[in-house]
């Protein structure tokens, strides 16, 4: 059982209505059930992640049942050797060596949420809204989205800004990821242009603004989790759709059922799960996380630690070239002398992937590898090379991708920012020769 | 293909104490408060916090007090925390400051 849970469930067992209190700001009138004007209702629902329709009958001093059961968390439908990071919000990274698939399946992707996981909503009530600067709003039903328009099926990378934060210093504050912040799945939708042709976009509509049904996590109904949107050459270019399926099934609870955008190559907040409306804009969007430091690096420059005034921030767009090594896994033996394969993905943004290298000797040399072309224009690409470490020992293999503008990864961290975003530092795994 | 072990060194095992900061207390109780790391003020940080996000998400952190200031009032004007009373928001900013501060990562 979690740590965690004895402390809630002392609380409980010392003083039950004094708990309500001290948790939710839960107050009881003279019957001693729901909630008293309400008080505690929203955090306690934000903490289960649910409305509780029934919270009028909810006995004074009820610890809910939800956190009588551990709280080592995992995802129904994850991969158990997934990393959470966090359960509230749900923020989950893949090891590198789970991303060895060309095409990520839904158990192996990373999942970043900014509000609950909301329960999938029933397709029958399902809208999606395109409203602003176009000359006919729409309200679009599943069915017209499956009925009405072309469909594409694409491999799409979609990683978060955030990838890699774990390795500035002094620390940015956020989710702590790693490298696993990455995957590329196969995406079925209809190109976003489309639906934006089919309302008739004006001149005027120069941004997107993206909304969403999830809630925010401390239950206030006017606050979004996160709103963000982008320039509208982004939203035409046709890798960016509106997706309905990912990998051929319905896109799961977690990654945004029913409907989400996919804006590939970008940061992931611009792929809004669980969307509800467009909001086509005649400025730049300013819901919530697109202002402030959000999503932003400094327009120069900065030595680590440097308080950066928000002027001077500017929006990521692309996202870096890099690269992983998914096979081996890290930590295995090979027998010296003897060729093995190695292999990975690499990635960059809006652009292709040119060359990926491999060393074995801390970098003192490097070796090309074998690059496949991307089936499609934002797809990873899987690189593999043929090594023999020359006898035995402990060796790492580092790997180096340049994308198709001469831009390569560096060996290092890269340059620190506020916000720890867009490291794209070469990945390195440790192997033993016997 | 086998994978191999680093085995058990002094500096695996400091490692690991750092990625699990809420150990067991010595009489084998689970700290109350995990898993936040003992000291004045957990309390307070456990119930404040804990009200919208999980804990997982405060001990993943390691920033310096300026940072930790930006971050309390960065939930009350942009996140919907209510504004603590002076006190306990001094006492919360504290217990961060010193048991989740930079050099504790």
């Amino acid at each position: 059982m979690h740590k965690e849970e004895r402390g809630i469930g002392e609380l409980y067992s010392e003083d039950p209505e004094r708990a309500d209190e001290l948790l939710w700001g839960r107050k009881t009138g003279p019957s001693r059930r729901g909630f008293l004007r309400g008080a505690g209702l929203a955090s306690m629902g934000a903490a289960l992640g649910a409305t509780i329709p029934f919270h009028a009958n909810m006995p004074a001093g009820l610890i809910p049942a939800a956190f009588a059961q551990g709280i080592d968390f995992q995802l129904e439908g994850k991969d158990p050797g997934l990393t959470v990071l966090n359960d509230r919000p749900v923020n989950i990274e893949t090891p590198p060596h789970l991303l060895d698939d060309d095409v990520t399946p839904a158990s192996r992707h990373f999942v970043r949420n900014n509000g609950t996981l909301p329960d999938p909503m029933p397709l029958s009530d399902w809208r999606l809204t395109i409203d602003g600067e176009v000359e006919t709003p729409m309200e679009l039903s599943y069915d017209d989205l499956m009925n009405d328009f072309d469909h594409v099926t694409l491999r799409l990378q979609i990683e978060c800004g955030g990838n890699g934060r774990a390795a500035y210093d002094p620390p940015a504050r956020g989710n702590q990821w790693t490298t696993g912040a990455i995957a590329n799945s196969e995406w079925t939708g209809v190109r976003l242009r489309d639906i934006l042709h089919a309302a008739g976009l004006k001149q005027s509509g120069t941004h997107t603004g993206h909304f969403s049904y999830d809630e925010h996590l401390s239950g206030n109904p006017d606050l979004d989790p996160i709103s963000r949107g982008g320039p509208i050459n982004k939203m035409m270019d046709p890798h960016t759709i509106i997706a309905l399926k990912m990998n051929g099934e319905d896109i799961p609870a977690a990654h945004g059922n029913p409907c989400r955008v996919i804006a590939p190559g970008w940061p992931g907040s611009f792929s809004q799960k669980w969307l509800t409306r467009i909001w086509v804009r005649n400025q730049v969007h300013d819901g919530t996380k697109m202002t402030g430091q959000s999503y932003r690096v400094p327009r120069y420059p900065v030595a680590p630690g440097t308080d950066v005034p928000e002027e001077d921030m500017m929006f990521i767009e692309s996202m870096p070239v890099k690269s992983l090594v998914t096979f081996p896994e890290a930590g295995t033996e090979v027998a010296a002398g003897m060729p093995f394969e190695v292999r990975g993905q690499a990635w960059a943004g809006d652009n292709e992937v040119a060359a990926v290298d491999v060393s074995f000797d801390f970098g003192a040399t490097w070796q090309r590898a074998d690059l496949s072309p991307p089936p499609n224009r934002y797809s990873w690409q899987r690189w593999r090379a043929n090594l023999r470490l020359p006898m035995a020992g402990y060796y790492e293999i580092w790997a180096r991708a340049t994308d198709d503008e001469g831009v390569s990864q560096p060996m290092v961290v890269p340059g620190w920012n506020p916000r720890g975003y867009l490291n794209n530092q070469c990945h390195r795994i440790h192997m033993m020769a016997v | 293909m086998k994978r191999f072990s680093l085995g058990s060194g002094a500096a695996l095992a400091a490692l690991l104490a750092l990625a699990a900061p809420a150990v067991a207390q010595d009489n084998g109780e689970a700290y109350e408060f995990a898993p936040l790391p003992p000291g004045e003020g957990a309390e307070e940080v456990y119930y404040n916090c804990r009200a919208c996000h999980s804990l997982r998400i405060v001990v993943q952190q390691g920033l310096s007090r300026d940072v930790w200031d930006e971050v309390l009032t960065w939930m009350v004007e942009k996140q919907g925390m209510y504004e603590m009373p002076a006190e306990t928001r001094e006492t919360v900013l504290d217990y961060l400051a010193e048991n989740i501060g930079a050099d504790d990562r």
